[in-house]
């Protein structure tokens, strides 16, 4: 609002000042804004739309997990009631709630490091290979990274479907003795891997990490472009290994890149959400995220928007924690 | 007329719509066709009726089929010819339903009219989503449709919904099927069970016997089978409504129904399927039986594109434990103006004339529902393909008549869960119902 005011107060003084220019005769900057209000103004359009569209949202969404808003209410027929922590209550006392957050929880642990590992192995491998042979994998990586979401989940919902399933199709391929050896068993046909929350999850952490690799592969291949050569020809000449070159050279040089990584993969993994619906998490609600305990409660008859915003503000202050938590011990490293 | 019909196929598919559209915006340009604005008047609307130039949207629920189409497109048709006005049908899966009303209710594009299953309106009026017709059934031919087949619909002394035609469940088989396997119908529950069995032997092991329905409408088979040993979901005591799904007649339902998957007759890798997913299985010739109503006949010929005609198809009615009839979900689908309608008097003229004896009776009997005018239900229990329904309506239960029973019955997925726990050894089925009771409790008290 402050911003908004200064903007004001310096388009005014734009126009009066053809008026009084002429006997105070400045140079031709004075016409314009003050120095130290410039980046103000200029992030004012920026600040607009994040307060439209993401402030005033969230305003909201924690003003109406204090209330009880149904449709009526919605569509304005009737106001809506406060019921203080009610809805809060209610959510903590749910089942629903604690698989949900506990699979939450899980999923993000498993998948954020496994697609930072297995993303910065392909990023170095990409660096490695020849011109025609990282063209050919940028490429394939390229149409993993398009696929929507959406789509990621139909694909492997095929893939590890019971009866027509690639998966079990594989797994039968094994000879006998070494399926027996490895899993006990020897006949897959019909393996029903999107019942169970556990196998959902398995199958869903495949398809997040498989779809996540393309952009940290990418992202750290360009950090890579970006270290002199000099180093490793250096590190070369000195005797060390892949290994050793990767921990004292790359990773501490990828370090910023590495920050940025971790935190976009946290906060997409907290929230995902096209794939489980596909992959079956909508059906069994012990499969359930926190997203998805969200929309349900909210949007799924009949609508009880105030619990779900509940939900959605619980996950909101789960996020910000990981991620400040996170952020300050990288800081922190970086001080010592 | 045509527009309308050219509407109802665009909600099909996009591709076909685009081709269509492109029909439909050709056709004003005719010249002999007076410029009238839009093109939504295509019919041509003579002047002096009651409402002429009047738009009105029409939500039919389930999958477009050629008999529906046809039913519909004459419904709409005759009501340009009365009313003048014309009426945009838009068609929404069962499936989609509820989520589809919710976004109508809470301001979004929504009907004016709207089919709507009877089970929903007490969740919908308790929204106030639905326009109260009780002027509607309390004259002219509706005034002959039966009080009793309104329970769900009246709240409070006012109806919200005039019902349509009615619906009882019943077991669909493939007649072919039971030739070539010298099996008989199957009069108890053992017999369906050996019946499926013999069909998944001869038709391999992918095949399910009699499909299990654990999906969005599970409650119709489930409840069947737990009804008929005199078992209940929840009953009203007072104020407040008691769960009974632990007592030992729900109880042996519930065993009845999960055994349906832990005995292998129909597949652990499945357990989410809801009518519709079971209907596109049985279509390609992947389910034996299962539990439906003749209305899904229209979309089995069009899903196994024309290999099982109707010939092919017969029911039965759901065999009990020890013979006879089960009891039936007492389904129907009933006609109602939507709250948020734009024109409220066209929209309850439109229900009026939907639900006279002749339309009325039109759409259940071309639309494979039971009529709800009496004496044409008297005359169609003599018809010995509508007998299993006719029987099952005699024995149908209704699910308990409260607005949050959608919670349970679909959202929360209460009993599918219980099901699929016991299913996957994960509880015993007396804890899997104690916790079931417990959630029903909760939720269906909830103010």
């Amino acid at each position: 609002m402050t911003d908004t005011s200064t903007l004001a107060r310096g388009g005014g003084r734009h126009s009066s000042s053809p008026g009084r220019g002429s006997n105070r005769r400045r140079p031709a900057r004075a016409k314009g804004l003050p120095n130290w209000a410039v980046p103000y103004v200029l992030l004012i359009p920026g600040l607009l739309v994040i307060i439209g569209l993401l402030v005033y949202p969230l305003i909201q969404m924690a003003i109406m997990s204090f209330q009880k808003v149904g449709v009526a209410q919605v569509a304005g027929k009737k106001p809506a009631t406060w019921v203080g922590v009610d809805n809060y209550t209610s959510i903590f006392e749910s089942e629903i709630f604690w698989t949900a957050l506990r699979n939450t929880v899980v999923f993000a642990a498993i998948a954020v490091p496994l697609t930072l590992i297995l993303g910065t192995a392909v990023g170095v491998l990409l660096q490695k290979l020849g011109r025609k042979m990282s063209l050919v994998l940028i490429v394939g990586l390229m149409f993993a990274w398009a696929v929507p979401p959406v789509a990621q989940g139909a694909i492997w919902r095929w893939l590890a479907d019971g009866e027509r399933g690639i998966i079990n199709w594989a797994l039968n391929l094994l000879p006998d003795w070494l399926s027996n050896l490895l899993f006990g068993r020897s006949d897959w046909t019909g393996e029903p891997w999107l019942n169970d929350a556990w196998s959902i999850y398995m199958i869903l952490i495949l398809c997040v990490v498989w779809a996540g690799i393309p952009f940290v592969a990418v992202s750290v291949l360009a950090g890579l472009k970006g270290i002199p050569s000099e180093l490793y020809e250096a590190a070369r000449v000195d005797g060390s290994g892949a290994w050793r070159t990767f921990w004292k050279i790359t990773f501490p040089l990828l370090k910023p890149v590495f920050a940025v990584l971790t935190v976009l993969s946290i906060i997409w993994d907290f929230k995902v959400f096209g794939q489980l619906v596909v992959l079956g998490g909508q059906t069994n609600r012990e499969a359930f995220n926190l997203s998805m305990y969200a929309v349900a409660e909210a949007f799924k008859a009949p609508p009880k928007m105030g619990s779900g915003a509940a939900i959605a503000v619980v996950l909101t202050i789960l996020l910000l924690i990981v991620t400040a938590a996170y952020i300050r011990q990288l800081f922190k490293q970086e001080e010592l | 007329m045509r527009i309308s019909k050219i509407t109802a196929t665009t909600v099909t598919t996009a591709a076909l719509a685009l081709g269509l559209a492109a029909c439909g915006g050709s056709e004003p340009a005719k010249p002999s066709e007076a410029p009238q604005a839009g093109g939504s008047s295509a019919a041509a609307t003579p002047a002096g009726k009651q409402f002429a130039g009047k738009e009105l949207t029409l939500w039919r629920l389930g999958d477009v089929n050629p008999a529906a189409k046809k039913y519909t497109d004459a419904l709409t048709a005759a009501y340009t010819e009365q009313s003048g006005a014309t009426v945009k049908v838009e068609w929404i899966p069962w499936p989609q339903v509820n989520d589809k009303f919710t976004a109508a209710a809470a301001g979004g594009a929504g009907p004016d009219v709207t089919e709507i299953g009877n089970d929903q309106v007490p969740l919908w009026q308790s929204q106030e989503a639905l326009e109260p017709v009780t002027d509607i059934v309390s004259a002219g031919d509706q005034a002959q449709i039966p009080k009793n087949l309104m329970g769900l619909e009246t709240i409070d002394g006012e109806t919200y919904a005039v019902p349509w035609g009615g619906g009882s469940r019943a077991v669909l088989y493939r007649t072919d099927w039971f030739k070539e396997l010298n099996l008989e119908v199957p009069k108890t529950w053992d017999e369906l069970l050996a019946a499926a069995k013999k069909i998944q032997e001869a038709k391999g092991k992918d095949v399910d016997g009699f499909a299990f329905n654990g999906g969005s409408d599970a409650n119709h088979l489930l409840g069947a089978l737990a009804w008929t040993g005199g078992g209940e979901y929840a009953v009203k005591e007072g104020d407040n409504w008691v769960s009974k799904v632990t007592e030992p007649a729900f109880k042996a339902g519930f065993e009845q129904y999960t055994n349906l998957v832990t005995s292998g007759i129909s597949s652990k890798s499945r357990l989410n399927q809801n009518t519709t997913d079971i209907r596109t299985r049985f279509a390609n010739s992947k389910v034996g039986m299962y539990l439906t109503a003749s209305w899904d006949i229209p979309g089995i010929e069009q899903d196994s594109k024309g290999k099982i005609k109707k010939d092919k198809l017969a029911f039965f009615p759901l065999p009990a434990k020890d013979g006879g009839e089960a009891a039936s979900f007492f389904g129907g689908n009933d006609i109602a103006v939507w709250g948020n309608a734009k024109d409220k008097d066209l929209a309850k003229d439109f229900v009026k004339f939907a639900t006279t004896k002749e339309w009325a009776d039109r759409y259940a009997l071309e639309g494979g529902l039971l009529p709800v005018y009496s004496d044409t239900l008297a005359k169609l229990a003599e018809d010995p393909d509508q007998a299993p329904f006719a029987k099952a309506f005699a024995k149908a239960k209704a699910f308990p008549a409260d607005p949050n029973w959608t919670e349970a019955n679909e959202t929360k997925a209460v009993m599918q869960n219980a099901a699929r726990q016991v299913i996957e050894g994960k509880a015993t089925v007396d804890e899997a119902l104690a916790a079931a009771k417990k959630e029903i409790e909760t939720i269906l008290n909830q103010s």
